[in-house]
């Protein structure tokens, strides 16, 4: 799924793999997302999504991460996370849209990126708007502007898309520390995360 | 952000903004720009303001109506 992975990418996802084989609550979804989906699949391929979504067994942790964000907005580097499918059309794969387990890989965003660039790979949700505006639900080009104003420190050069993810456990031990970690490359300081 | 607060209950956000508009248009209408300024720098202030963890912004914005005063 990941074939752009680094050899220092495979080390974080080994890390993260140990962690979350000892992660009561990943354990009890995996239990419980096996049987979700041998009861869902043929309503999923039918697209008949209401029941399946009211019987999903959402991941929940008890504990709320907290940092807190020091200084002010011109303090901070800034980046944009979307769930909305976007990939850039002549360069990169589209999302899997078929598969019921989603596709929890990721897709790099340049902060020049133009409406044009943009493909959207979501099977779940009207993209009509987003196709007329990308800012509707990825508001880079406000970010470009806030950051030429000096109202941002810094707007990161590389920002990222995710598709739908029904099957949390690959995001969790691949996808999720591999961003982290470019995140921190990047020393980006707030997070901007727009699902869809 | 958010539009659904019957999934952000599962989530758990850290901080979190909540919309008013539906799927695909998290920041409102096409081409209005203000507003998705707006929603940014409630989202800034926000950073500075919220201080305690799964702190929810309901914002006041509807689809196609003018957005309240500052």
């Amino acid at each position: 799924m990941l074939s752009f992975l680094k050899e220092s990418d495979d080390r974080i996802i080994e890390q993260k793999r140990k962690e979350s084989a000892v992660d009561p609550i990943l354990q009890e979804f995996q239990q419980k997302y096996q049987a979700w989906v041998e009861d869902s699949l043929e309503e999923f391929k039918a697209h008949k999504m209401d029941r399946i979504v009211r019987n999903y067994p959402f991941v929940s942790y008890p504990d709320v991460p907290w940092t807190p964000y020091l200084g002010e907005a011109k303090d901070h580097k800034f980046a944009l996370v979307s769930s909305g499918g976007l990939y850039l059309k002549d360069s990169q794969s589209a999302f899997d849209t078929e598969s019921i387990h989603g596709d929890a890989s990721f897709r790099e965003l340049p902060k020049t990126v133009r409406q044009e660039d943009v493909g959207i790979a979501h099977a779940h949700y009207d993209h009509s708007l987003a196709e007329e505006d990308i800012n509707t639900i990825f508001p880079i080009h406000r970010f470009v502007e806030l950051e030429g104003e000096g109202a941002i420190g810094a707007l990161a050069d590389t920002h990222y898309s995710f598709s739908y993810v029904n099957d949390v456990v690959p995001l969790v031990e691949e996808s999720l520390p591999l961003l982290v970690e470019k995140l921190r490359q990047e020393e980006v300081t707030a997070l901007f995360a727009v699902p869809v | 952000m958010g539009n659904m607060p019957d999934r952000m209950v599962y989530a758990r956000p850290t901080r979190a903004l909540l919309v008013k508009f539906p799927r695909g248009c998290m920041f409102g209408e096409p081409g209005n720009t203000a507003r998705q300024r707006r929603i940014i720098r409630d989202g800034l202030k926000a950073f500075q303001s919220m201080s305690e963890p799964g702190s929810v912004l309901d914002l006041p914005y509807r689809w196609k109506k003018p957005d309240p005063d500052e």
